[in-house]
């Protein structure tokens, strides 16, 4: 009898929230029992309801829970109660009006999302042979289970979305799409790309089709020009001893000379930005010959105290130009 | 691709710039031994060599490149050896072998390529790439400047 006024009760305010009704519930129940059983039921109720508001504030997905452990130890047939309002099988069984248990269902439905009524019919079944908190808390476990389903799949949702909007790479028709080869792939169009633009810069290369051919005319090409590097050097050696050889007359020589080698020898001339119809008048002179100034004293010196000192231990200045005429006419420069 | 397209920066100086670089460290050169031992001609190849390399890897902007940055290390470290480039350890070498069994020939010429790029040890294969590109292009302007000087003091 109890259970159908609450019924009664639950119908008359459906309106109102879980919280006021699970109240209203404890009011109803409070005056009405002079039995012993109210002074118990009241500490319960204290007990359960400060509970419940903190259960309530912090999640209101929890709801049916609570719901069944404030009513388990005042009477063991609310309990069901809650637990029926999940499901929509099994309404014959109880004394509930339908209209309440539907109402209910609409906003457990609401709260949550993918209940499976196959689960909740099995639990039923369990609370209806047991009617023991036993049945309830796995009835817990298994709305906890399903929350976490639940949130396992909104996050994976929002992980797809991220990685597809961090991904560009597009996998095209025939193509393996797992992240190694969509790397590899990546790794491989940058090489190509690359290797195209060392193509315009290697002389020869634009014929050769294939990546190893064109590697290959790179490594040549580089090495070449290394030993270009070592040659010349090798020649600025054998040039520089010149005690006559001053810095100056090669920039002298270098500006006049030859214009589109324009030797800048001033930072501040190459920062100034000067052009190089500067560089190719008197200014470029004075600054080339202030700019090595450092250099001249020490190797005047060295030229008027002996003039062939550093030269090939004393030839003959001439037997010298003859040599580097002999050289560059067999080098072919 | 257009990230990779601005990663692809191989603008190189003025040829202005390296000949300056060049003719200073010449300079620095012969005031640093004033030529009074004319005998050792195979030291002197080798110091303007180096002279030759070290200027370029200034000119070519010091440490913002990897190979310049190798380049000027290891001339720091050893005066006294030639500028030779042996390779760094590796240090993807399980990434690398994998790689090696994807494109043997390429990743072989690759190999080749790393031993003669300097610092081209520990780079990955684009990286390599776009290093190569950069040290070319500075190399050729280098040989430019240092065949202009040579021109220029044979015609006398």
């Amino acid at each position: 009898m109890n259970g159908a006024i609450g019924g009664d009760l639950l119908l008359n305010c459906t309106d109102m929230s879980v919280l006021e009704r699970q109240r209203a519930h404890l009011k109803y129940f409070n005056p009405s029992f002079d039995s012993p059983l109210a002074g118990f039921f009241a500490d319960s109720s204290m007990i359960n309801g400060g509970e419940m508001d903190g259960y309530l504030a912090t999640a209101g997905l929890n709801l049916p829970m609570i719901y069944g452990e404030t009513t388990v130890e005042g009477d063991p047939r609310m309990s069901i109660s809650p637990e029926t309002t999940l499901g929509t099988g099994n309404f014959k069984k109880r004394k509930f009006d339908t209209e309440t248990k539907d109402r209910n269902e609409k906003k457990k439905k609401m709260n949550r999302e993918e209940v499976t009524e196959e689960e909740e019919e099995k639990s039923k079944i369990t609370e209806l042979n047991n009617g023991s908190p036993k049945s309830i808390k796995k009835m817990k476990n298994k709305a906890k289970k399903e929350e976490n389903n639940c949130s396992n799949d909104s996050s994976k949702v929002t992980k797809e979305l991220e990685k597809t909007d961090y991904i560009h790479v597009r996998a095209r028709r025939g193509q393996a799409t797992d992240s190694h080869s969509i790397a590899e792939r990546v790794r491989r169009e940058k090489i190509s790309e690359r290797m195209k633009f060392l193509q315009d810069l290697v002389p020869g290369c634009d014929k050769i089709t294939g990546k190893a051919g064109m590697l290959d005319e790179i490594i040549n090409y580089v090495q070449s020009l290394q030993r270009q590097i070592e040659f010349l050097s090798m020649k600025l050696a054998v040039v520089n001893p010149r005690p006559d050889f001053d810095m100056d007359d090669i920039f002298d020589k270098e500006v006049i000379v030859s214009t589109p080698m324009t030797v800048v020898p001033s930072p501040e001339m190459v920062h100034s930005g000067y052009s190089h119809e500067m560089v190719n008048s008197g200014y470029s002179n004075e600054m080339v010959n202030s700019g090595y100034h450092h250099v001249n004293p020490m190797q005047q010196a060295e030229t008027s105290s002996d003039p062939l000192s550093c030269f090939n231990n004393g030839q003959a200045p001439s037997m010298w130009d003859s040599y580097v005429q002999n050289l560059y006419g067999s080098l072919g420069v | 691709m257009a990230s990779a397209d601005k990663l692809i920066n191989t603008d190189v100086p003025e040829k202005d710039v390296f000949a300056l670089h060049f003719l200073r460290s010449l300079s620095n050169l012969r005031t640093q031994n004033p030529l009074n031992s004319p005998d050792k001609s195979i030291d002197r190849v080798r110091k303007i060599k180096k002279a030759a390399y070290v200027s370029m890897a200034r000119a070519a902007g010091g440490n913002s490149r990897l190979w310049s940055r190798a380049l000027l290390r290891r001339a720091a470290k050893d005066d006294n050896k030639s500028v030779r480039f042996s390779r760094r350890k590796r240090k993807i070498s399980s990434k690398r072998r994998r790689s090696n069994q994807r494109a043997p020939v390429v990743e072989e010429a690759a190999e080749r390529l790393r031993n003669l790029v300097p610092g081209g040890g520990g780079m990955e294969t684009s990286k390599l790439m776009e290093e190569t590109a950069h040290y070319i292009k500075c190399l050729s302007m280098q040989v430019k400047v240092m065949q202009c000087l040579v021109d220029g003091l044979s015609q006398k």
